[in-house]
């Protein structure tokens, strides 16, 4: 039988049986911190065709954790009846069209921003939903699947030496990780809050004081010392590579005036705080809201060179009392988000910064017995704006009473996978779980055209 | 007589056939799809995971994934969209054949040309008006792979090998050419598609066939061609020394030399004690003139509550241990400390671990008084129950197996069917829980009338049966008796095995089989005939773990150093050398707070409770991730937030970096601890300090090029605190001291 009767073209026998977590370091790639998983895998990527043309370099993504409520937002209804309709009157856009009240600044800058109404979940349950939203599945016993801004690290990784995945302040919980992709395309975590109350200072971010440059450089030195016997023994070349690799960007992120600043506020003016908004208190829990500093931080982060910032921001969840939560969170979310998009196109990062602000559910049509709502993921409202989305557009829209939607329904997967196109990533592509199993970036994710300027 | 076009074509064709005839069945036969068709599908790659196989097909046509659903192909291919695929009419315009011959776009391109007897296989059975056969044809039901083991001796040499299939009727088919071939390790040894094997560089892996639903392997051994390899005859402590030594020459490969009594020490204290020697330990030990000391050490080891405290965490971390306050969830940090004290008590008392396991899978009753109920609710952190999770966790847990993979197909790795997932999954159908006295108390029980699961591709209902089992656990009984008596039998080799390679792994580094949890016949071990010994020696000793570790850590095999030979620099899979592991998180975190001096409180534990004597407790909900603490989170401990082995990381990271230069748990401890401050009253003189910092958090002295250099760096400021301190964090910055090596 002649020997080329089966073509090993595009589908099979290049993904051999490589095991999960098998961290063969292989010659240089070791050095790199690369693991033969992870060639398989950018092979994976690069194999594939026809990719998107990037627009946006970087994505700010703004969660309001609990789900925030759609009429009480972006999507005033206010034509329904009262139990329906809330307790917000509405503002009128620059663009002639309408926002809940609530958002009185976001309205005089509508011309910038697109507002998807039909986005539609899954599940309106907080774990299951979040985890969808940060990564593009529901979760199952299977497999873990990674977040968009860990898929987007292990895509592009660092710029500048700074950590491509930023989480102000934290990750959410319930959002998934690194899922199959390895840990070090994980978000770098600030666990310190740029807007919350006495100094800000991320965690193990900066030489502590008391330890002079005189002693940090002994300490670096004192440590070539101690490595060299290991070196010498030659037990691990590629481990004491990466460790020494670690140990360089770890001494330059410390020692470096810029990579310090990007994660500092301390030489932005007032006027720039002012901008943001930050001095709003919340009073349910009486501290800060914070929002303005943590966007301030993002952009700063993004500009600094990181590819993806996830910012959160105050609790949505109102099954009870949905106006005082709203009176309470909204006028600081109104202010920075409009601080925020104001800024950035001012600086004319607007078009390659993409910035979106999601939550992982919308809320029930009907205001319920505690004057709150309830759950709900049949439709909700999504912002984004800049990086290549269209400017001043409301696009589809949900029913008369914010129960369905009306026309131009979103799933969620294409609301994400319009997110990595914008980014230059065709989200059908897929990645190798252990090695082997090929999985879509995002399933059955379609590009919604009418968003794409 | 003259024959119409058609008939000449026929014949032409039938008598290719018979040319072929061992490849797509006897002439004489009707084409059947099953027998001659699905397996083209399943050759050319149609039917794989990245193509038409895909979960949601491709391009608009989809198969099952590598051919489980016979019945479902056919109607895809013959039924839906009537006419498209195949043409009964002009075979040669089925759109089947145009796209795999490339003749019109194709996204998986040309996969054989018209004159293949793939093509042949298939244009005969839609010539012959693409018949169905269910039940019409014998099915294959086993494969072999000859030969069995291959040794090249240099690279480039070759071996073809052959697949034979047998069929439920007793006949038997050459189908090398229908097969799919892989190499778990290409750089060792590449196999083509034509089952062709070509040895490259120095070392061993295996090759795989696969048809149908079975996959087989072919061990390949690569010897470089120009080496004048002895064996040095290193003596052998027991038989696991036996085992790899025998692997090792096979290999070509020899041993590093012993590691030295410094190495040995804190490697035997940190694995069996999760912290190193203190300076007395290690003094103690190195000063001992006996020539069994390092088995004495390990026996000593062996016996301490510091060795229980490690299985505790490791079978904590697995087991999902966390305490929470949300009621419903059933995972209350009462339910929790009870089980976690149940554990701690069984590892202490060295229970045998198959009554460990057995008494977990058939425990009922109260979460708060019942340890062992708590399994249930554990694995879950829900407020429901649900039968897949739990045979899917039971599985991995218990045996390695990881039969969720049969939920939506058959194992395509391994033997395991529809059938064998839906028939365990049966097993936990009945389990179920109600509300106790008091909001946090919940009774776990089984309820035999439970419905068994379905399968779902046929809808029919599976009963109860263990893993490979061939008939169901009898009705109206609680299945869990039947299946801890399965699981826990001293000759069911899934669960010693399973047991016996965790167990190898936490004190070499890795497993004979890796991930811990995958076990399947395309991922065969590294060592079968240790890994064997070791299960058998497990279940001989009566699932005594102290016993297990007992032989593991006497071992030459786990006393080598990790420094290389001419032989062995690329082996990290054979434990020719000790491997380098990082220290898990809490092991690390123990360490630290060892070597500095003082303690390091856990909120909600009481004061002196270690790292690895902690669990998370959280306020509320358990179901997601909770290391526990933000030093964990950075170093990898557990997030319990699976089963899945692959949860403990040990990856170095630049966030674990960043926290030992500029974090709070170094900085803090090393001027906090005392430890130099000590040292410089002690009038001690800078060497001796020096030294006695290295002893402190290497557990060695340091070489004379080290101490010059410390002396160095020292200089004129011998009473500088700060000096001292630098060359402590400069200590427990390295390699050596984040890594047993």
């Amino acid at each position: 039988m002649p020997q080329s009767l089966l073509r090993a073209s595009g589908c099979f026998d290049f993904r051999s049986l490589l095991n999960r977590r098998q961290a063969v370091q292989v010659g240089v790639c070791g050095a790199l911190g690369l693991t033969l998983g992870d060639l398989f895998r950018q092979r994976a990527l690069a194999d594939t065709k026809g990719k998107p043309e990037p627009k946006a370099l970087s994505v700010i993504q703004l969660n309001l954790p609990g789900g925030m409520a759609q009429q009480e937002s972006w999507d005033p209804k206010p034509e329904a009846p009262v139990e329906y309709r809330g307790a917000f009157n509405i503002a009128k856009t620059n663009t002639g069209e309408i926002f809940s009240e609530n958002f009185s600044r976001l309205s005089k800058i509508a011309d910038k921003l697109t507002i998807v109404r039909s986005v539609v979940g899954k599940i309106p349950d907080h774990g299951q939903a979040t985890y969808h939203l940060f990564t593009g599945y529901t979760p199952t016993t299977v497999i873990d699947y990674p977040q968009m801004g860990s898929v987007i690290s292990q895509a592009f990784g660092p710029r500048h030496d700074m950590p491509p995945y930023v989480a102000i302040p934290s990750l959410p919980g319930y959002s998934g990780g690194t899922g199959y992709l390895g840990s070090k395309f994980g978000a770098f975590q600030l666990h310190a809050d740029p807007g919350g109350q006495g100094k800000f200072q991320v965690r193990d971010f900066s030489v502590p004081k008391d330890v002079s440059s005189e002693q940090f450089h002994r300490r670096q030195a004192a440590r070539e010392l101690v490595e060299n016997r290991l070196r010498e023994s030659q037990a691990a070349p590629d481990l004491l590579n990466t460790m020494d690799e670690f140990y360089r960007r770890a001494y330059s992120l410390l020692s470096s005036k810029k990579s310090q600043q990007a994660f500092s506020l301390s030489d932005e003016p007032q006027s720039m705080l002012d901008l943001y908004g930050h001095d709003y208190i919340l009073k349910a829990r009486r501290e800060p809201a914070g929002i303005g500093p943590r966007l301030l931080l993002a952009r700063r982060l993004v500009e600094a060179g990181v590819r993806f910032v996830t910012v959160e921001y105050g609790a949505w969840d109102s099954h009870v009392g949905i106006k005082e939560d709203c009176l309470d969170r909204m006028p600081a979310l109104d202010h920075a988000v409009t601080g925020l998009i104001t800024d950035l196109d001012q600086r004319g990062l607007l078009d390659t910064t993409l910035v979106m602000v999601t939550t992982e559910f919308g809320r029930t049509p009907l205001v319920n017995q505690s004057n709150g709502r309830d759950h709900w993921a049949r439709v909700y409202s999504m912002l984004l704006a800049g990086g290549g989305i269209t400017r001043g557009q409301i696009y589809g829209a949900s029913d008369a009473t914010a129960a369905e939607p009306a026309r131009d329904a979103v799933p969620l997967e294409d609301f994400l996978y319009t997110v990595y196109h914008q980014l230059g990533i065709d989200a059908n592509d897929e990645l190798l779980a252990f090695g082997t199993r090929p999985i879509e970036i995002v399933k059955d994710g379609k590009l919604v055209k009418g968003i794409v300027a | 007589m003259s024959l119409s076009l058609r008939q000449l074509v026929a014949l032409a064709i039938s008598t290719m056939a018979i040319v072929f005839s061992p490849i797509v069945g006897r002439a004489e036969d009707v084409p059947s799809f099953r027998r001659d068709v699905m397996p083209v599908l399943f050759r050319a790659g149609c039917n794989s995971g990245t193509c038409h196989g895909s979960a949601r097909g491709k391009d608009g046509f989809m198969l099952s994934l590598f051919g489980y659903d016979a019945k479902g192909d056919y109607y895809r291919i013959t039924q839906d969209l009537v006419g498209r695929r195949v043409n009964i009419a002009v075979p040669e315009q089925s759109l089947v054949l145009l796209k795999a011959t490339g003749k019109v776009p194709h996204t998986g391109g040309e996969l054989f040309k018209k004159d293949s007897p793939y093509y042949q296989a298939i244009y005969r059975w839609i010539e012959a008006g693409a018949p169905d056969d269910e039940d019409k044809v014998p099915e294959p039901v086993e494969i072999t792979l000859t030969p069995e083991r291959m040794v090249f001796t240099g690279a480039k040499a070759t071996e073809q090998t052959k697949v034979m299939a047998r069929y439920s009727d007793g006949s038997t088919r050459d189908v090398t050419h229908l097969a799919r071939y892989l190499s778990n390790n290409s750089t060792t040894a590449v196999i083509d598609p034509n089952g062709k094997v070509t040895a490259g560089q120095h070392g061993d892996t295996y090759v795989f066939a696969r048809f149908n639903r079975f996959t087989i392997g072919s061990e390949v051994i690569v010897l470089p061609a120009d080496s004048n390899y002895q064996w040095t005859k290193p003596p052998a402590q027991n038989y696991v020394d036996k085992l790899v030594y025998d692997r090792l020459q096979k290999l070509h490969l020899l041993p590093s030399e012993l590691a030295d009594d410094e190495t040995f020490v804190r490697r035997v204290f940190l694995d069996l004690t999760g912290v190193p020697p203190t300076p007395e330990q290690y003094a103690t030990f190195v000063a001992d003139k006996s020539p069994n000391k390092r088995d004495q050490l390990v026996d000593e080891l062996l016996k301490t509550d510091a060795f229980a405290d490690v299985w505790t965490a490791i079978w904590a971390e697995s087991l999902r241990v966390k305490g929470g306050g949300y009621a419903p969830s059933a995972t209350d940090i009462k339910a929790a400390e009870t089980y976690f004290e149940w554990i701690r008590e069984q590892m202490q008392q060295n229970r045998p671990l198959n009554e460990f396991v057995a008494d977990q899978v058939v425990a009922s009753g109260s979460n708060l008084t019942n340890g062992p109920a708590n399994l249930y609710t554990m694995l879950v952190h829900d407020v429901r129950f649900i039968p897949k999770n739990f045979a899917a966790d039971f599985s991995q847990l218990f045996t390695g197996v990881q039969i969720q993979c049969a939920e939506c197909h058959n194992h395509p790795f391994d033997r395991w069917t529809m059938d064998d997932y839906y028939g365990f999954v049966s097993i936990f159908n009945g389990i179920q829980r109600k509300q106790g006295a008091e909001p946090r108390e919940f009774y776990i029980y089984n309820n035999a009338a439970a419905a068994p699961a379905k399968n779902i591709v046929n809808d029919r209902p599976v009963p109860a049966t263990v893993l490979g089992g061939e008939t169901p656990i009898a009705p109206n009984t609680d299945p869990r008796v039947a299946l801890a008596k399965w699981l826990t039998a001293p000759d069911n080799e899934l669960f010693s095995r399973n047991l016996a390679n965790r167990i190898w792994a936490h004190y070499m580094g890795r497993g004979l089989v890796e991930p811990l949890d995958d076990m399947r016949i395309s991922n065969p071990p590294t060592n079968k005939p240790l890994l064997d010994a070791l299960a058998q020696h497990l279940v001989d000793s009566k699932f005594n773990l102290r016993a297990l570790v007992r032989d593991i850590c006497t071992s030459r095999a786990y006393q080598l150093s990790s420094k290389p030979n001419a032989t062995n620099a690329l082996d990290d899979r054979q434990f020719s050398r000790s491997r380098l592991r990082r220290l898990r998180a809490d092991v690390m975190l123990d360490t630290i707070v060892q070597v500095t001096g003082g303690e390091r409180g856990f909120g909600n534990f009481p004061q002196g409770t270690k790292a690895i004597q902690f669990y998370p407790r959280t306020s509320g909900d358990t179901g997601g991730p909770h290391p526990g603490d933000p030093f964990f989170e950075t170093f990898g401990r557990s997030s319990r937030a699976t089963i899945c082995a692959c949860e403990t990381k040990t990856e170095p990271t630049l966030s674990q970096t960043l926290h030992l230069i500029a974090g709070d748990t170094l900085q803090g401890r090393i001027g906090g601890g005392g430890v130099v401050p000590k040292l410089i009253e002690s009038n001690a003189t800078p060497e001796a300090i020096i030294e006695t910092l290295y002893i402190r958090a290497l557990s060695r002295k340091p070489s004379a090029d080290e101490l010059a250099g410390m002396l160095k760096l020292v200089g004129t400021s011998t009473k500088d605190r700060r000096v001292y301190e630098d060359l402590f964090w400069s200590l427990m910055n390295s390699t050596e001291f984040m890594f047993n090596h």
